[in-house]
């Protein structure tokens, strides 16, 4: 089902990726300075191999890059250079056969029809998903009976709770049998009860259970040392370091959490406390600070 | 699965109108108030107009309701494309389905179909409303509007489609818009016939697809004019679409591709 034909070694495989976005500019600057281009670079020659059945953990801090590079893997953005294969397929020319084998799982409570109830979205998603009428209804009840909602599948959406609504997020995501599914953020809006129980459901149904090929990206490092086989630490658009969670502290001169070999390796420290604007907090003067704080190079044309 | 997917779009639409019900009943009833305004201009106006009405059956009221009734397919086909893609931009939900297989073309001609079923359906109730009025439909040529129709929705689709294409890159400010909804009602023969103009001001009329579309569905519906009669208004409406459909599927590609590249596809 999951349309994935063609995967070879690996699930997913990115090659010197690499994204720059054009900065909006002012009127009046433009008038100023008409040749002038102001350009970021989120993704500076991301090269990463994802196998298949493995689940990879993208960590990094807000405006590291990481939704840019789920979004190039998902077919929404353009990179701006090198190459992305998801399921053996081009990102770029085969976007189409990419989004047959693809979940998406976004951590916007919007995306859904709020005042249509959950099985009537299901539904609605498993038709753009190219499922039979007959199929989907099976694969819906399915679904809805993996993650638990089936006796409130009547209710409109709004109704929901926020776990509720990201257990949807996640059958839909599960709806074509994805081969890869890709999880930006998934517990990002919720309590650490409902984030526990959504993380215990991943690792349970998705991981253990179905063997999926999950590239998630997140910035909880529990999170990411509890579901994770392999974690890419992403800062400024480059991969700092890309192993399993025990490598990588043990790569550490005298042990320690994954929060140390995130300093380790970014030269950033990692705060405990949950801000919401941002869990990483720049660090004294002691320690080194590239770019402009945003995990972005900037340049001016 | 074309038909699957259109089935749903179609529900998906009429399950969000429905539940916004005093919406809808409002847009009915005042659709009713339309009617009665342009049924006692008529009434005053008695045969004062009778000589620019001449080829279209004489009659004002008639003539006013088959240019508002298929207007609103051009007002639909300008402003459904271009909404339901910053509709479903606002609502959040486009991320969602351009994750999908589903192309995105066909993601936003879907996403439309509710809007064309919700027009035709005010369609009928205008003529359903005339015909109680007394509007004359009993020489119809079905076949020949319908046709019309058809054209007439090929033709306005690919200008929406252009002015979807708008939206997308600049999200707001789309000059398709803007310039033809103006010029359409005012040059298109919709309130009154396009021969009120001097000659210079009719040329404009002439190169709107609007003018033909409301000329021929008069003459068909109400004048029964058989194909051969409707040839020159079906022939323009084919030219047009030839024209505009390949046009405008093209320049949304570029769009798409365009706002992929600046990574702005769901941004408002």
């Amino acid at each position: 089902m999951s349309g994935c034909d063609s995967i070879g070694i690996y699930s997913i495989e990115t090659e010197r990726l690499t994204k720059r976005f054009v900065l909006d500019r002012g009127l009046l600057d433009q008038v100023r300075n008409p040749g002038k281009r102001d350009v970021i670079t989120t993704l500076d020659g991301v090269n990463l191999k994802v196998q298949e059945g493995e689940v990879l953990g993208l960590l990094g801090p807000n405006g590291a890059g990481k939704s840019t590079l789920i979004k190039i893997l998902c077919t929404l953005i353009l990179p701006s250079e090198g190459n992305a294969y998801v399921g053996g397929f081009d990102v770029v020319k085969e976007g189409q056969k990419v989004r047959s084998c693809i979940g998406f799982i976004t951590t916007d409570e919007r995306s859904f029809y709020w005042r249509l109830s959950g099985r009537e979205n299901l539904q609605f998603f498993a038709t753009l998903q190219n499922l039979p009428q007959s199929i989907a209804r099976d694969r819906v009840e399915e679904l809805l009976d993996v993650v638990r909602l089936k006796n409130r599948a009547d209710e409109p959406f709004l109704n929901y709770s926020a776990g509720m609504k990201q257990r949807m997020a996640i059958a839909r995501g599960l709806l074509n049998d994805p081969a890869v599914l890709f999880m930006d953020e998934p517990t990002r809006s919720l309590d650490p009860g409902a984030a526990k129980s959504l993380r215990d459901f991943i690792k349970e149904h998705i991981v253990e259970e179905k063997g999926k090929t999950v590239f998630i990206s997140t910035h909880q490092l529990d999170e990411a040392e509890q579901l994770c086989d392999r974690v890419a630490i992403l800062d400024e658009g480059r991969i700092k370091a890309d192993s399993s969670p025990a490598d990588l502290k043990s790569r550490l001169p005298a042990g320690g959490s994954l929060c140390d070999v995130f300093t380790f390796f970014t030269g950033k420290d990692f705060s405990e406390e949950n801000s919401s604007s941002s869990p990483f907090s720049m660090p004294g003067s002691g320690r080194r600070r590239r770019g402009l704080g945003m995990g972005m190079k900037r340049k001016g044309f | 699965m074309l038909f699957e997917k259109a089935f749903w779009f179609i529900k998906r639409g009429y399950l969000l109108q429905m539940s916004y019900k005093f919406d809808f009943l409002l847009r009915l009833f005042f659709m009713l108030f339309n009617i009665l305004t342009y049924y006692f201009i008529a009434k005053m106006m008695g045969d004062a107009a009778a000589q620019y009405l001449e080829p279209y059956g004489g009659d004002y009221f008639s003539f006013v309701l088959i240019g508002m009734a298929f207007s609103g397919y051009l007002m639909i086909s300008l402003r459904s494309f271009s909404e339901s893609v910053r509709d479903e931009q606002m609502m959040g939900t486009l991320e969602a389905m351009l994750v999908t297989p589903t192309r995105t073309s066909s993601i936003i001609a879907l996403s439309s179909l509710w809007s064309f079923i919700f027009a035709s359906f005010r369609v009928l109730i205008y003529l359903l409303v005339g015909v109680i009025l007394g509007v004359d439909m009993s020489r119809a040529n079905i076949g020949g509007a319908l046709l019309i129709l058809i054209l007439t929705i090929i033709c306005f689709s690919s200008i929406g489609i252009l002015s979807a294409s708008f939206i997308m890159v600049f999200k707001k400010g789309d000059p398709i818009n803007m310039l033809l909804m103006g010029t359409s009602e005012l040059f298109g023969g919709v309130l009154f016939p396009i021969e009120v103009f001097p000659d210079w001001l009719q040329s404009i009329s002439h190169i709107l697809p609007i003018t033909y579309s409301v000329n021929g569905m008069r003459h068909a519906l109400l004048q029964g004019y058989s194909l051969a009669e409707l040839a020159p208004d079906i022939l323009t409406l084919v030219l047009f679409s030839l024209a505009l459909l390949p046009l405008s599927l093209f320049i949304f590609d570029r769009a798409v591709m365009k706002v992929k590249a600046e990574g702005g596809l769901v941004q408002y």
